[in-house]
């Protein structure tokens, strides 16, 4: 069994153990498994809460980068419940940014050199040409309401409010849509209408 | 990668938006967090709402909009031609290669208008095309059209046709129609 089957074998919990036992000898295959399987969780955090795609990446370093330095240096007292974790340093770092006490420069000035050793993987990409054909199979109160609703990230009360019908009427249309537009483009984040 | 206990997508589709009161969306990050399955889910909501405002940005949809829908337009600093016509009335218009959309305001007397669908008329031997129930605001009597922008960009000069019908329990009624010769920008 290879390095990366053998890491992939473990969970997340397993994954810190071993960054945090190896201690200032980096496990550079292990920290960069961890790396690559939490960026993605990080960046949807940052993307939900702060709504601006680089904001997110800076996140994802910023915590990231933190967690395997206090992995490292045996400062995670439960590694394995490293989600929880990285959870609550998303929080915090949520609430800095949005207080504008962390400004990108200050994150390359801690993290620099380690900043670039790390990879995330690239968002998934959906195909442009397979999404318009999907949106236009749609009806028109469903397209109405898909377009109001991602263009902005637009409560359901907002559309309602817009569209002059009840937010409920939207959940139920926004549902309906949904449905067919992940059918259409293949959904599930595995489908061929996806890709990284 | 699977899950014992998924996030159903209507959940997900809510933590996005905000919707969740605050206790369920904390329970629902603590799951997300430790959970690749149902972070790969959100991750496919995020790619369909980020591609979706790819589409309205990059010009790929014909859309019947809502007053404050193309004041978000504006904000999001996409720079849009507007045609008002009235009923009975034509228009000359055209799309350039730095304008992200057309708006043709449509009025309309629409008070007491249940359900209204548009008929867009392309002539030259294509049929017509019926766009049921679209928005519309009765106050300001009027109905926003944004024709595909890509599209519209690669049109010779043509002239378009678009009729509003209104529907009721008593029936349809033809209530506006509009001409739009369009030029190549």
């Amino acid at each position: 069994m290879g390095q990366a089957s053998c890491l992939d074998a473990l969970d997340d919990g397993a994954l810190a153990r071993r960054v945090a036992e190896a201690g200032h000898a980096p496990d550079s295959p292990a920290e960069a498994e961890l790396y690559r399987r939490l960026a993605p969780r990080v960046r949807l955090y940052g993307l939900r809460h702060l709504r601006d795609r680089q904001a997110a990446a800076d996140l994802v370093q910023q915590v990231l980068l933190m967690t395997l330095e206090r992995l490292r240096a045996g400062k995670v007292r439960e590694p394995e419940k490293i989600a929880s974790f990285v959870l609550g340093s998303c929080r915090m770092s949520v609430l800095e940014m949005r207080r504008g006490t962390r400004r990108r420069e200050a994150l390359l000035e801690t993290w620099g050199d380690m900043a670039e050793t790390f990879e995330a993987p690239e968002p998934l990409m959906l195909d442009p040409d397979r999404l318009a054909g999907c949106l236009d199979a749609l009806s028109e109160r469903e397209r109405s309401v898909v377009v109001l609703t991602f263009f902005a990230d637009k409560q359901a009360d907002e559309v309602g409010a817009a569209l002059a019908i009840s937010g409920g009427n939207v959940r139920v249309i926004r549902h309906r849509a949904l449905a067919r537009l992940r059918g259409c483009m293949g959904a599930n984040g595995s489908g061929s209408g996806i890709e990284r | 990668m699977t899950c014992a206990n998924p996030i159903d997508f209507d959940s997900l589709v809510a933590y996005w938006l905000g919707e969740l009161p605050e206790a369920r969306e904390a329970t629902l990050e603590e799951h997300l967090f430790g959970c690749a399955h149902c972070s790969r889910e959100l991750e496919g909501l995020a790619a369909l709402a980020s591609g979706v405002r790819a589409a309205v940005q990059q010009g790929r949809v014909s859309l019947v909009v809502p007053g404050p829908f193309v004041q978000a337009l504006r904000e999001a600093g996409l720079h849009l031609r507007e045609y008002e016509v009235d009923s009975g009335g034509s228009v000359n218009c055209t799309i350039r290669a730095d304008d992200d959309a057309v708006v043709s305001h449509l009025r309309a007397p629409l008070s007491g208008v249940q359900r209204l669908d548009v008929v867009q008329m392309r002539g030259g031997g294509e049929p017509d095309v019926r766009l049921a129930d679209v928005p519309f605001d009765a106050q300001t009597g009027e109905v926003l059209v944004i024709p595909s922008p890509a599209w519209l960009k690669t049109m010779p000069a043509f002239t378009m046709r678009m009729r509003l019908i209104a529907v009721g329990e008593a029936g349809e009624s033809e209530i506006g129609e509009y001409t739009f010769l369009h030029a190549p920008g």
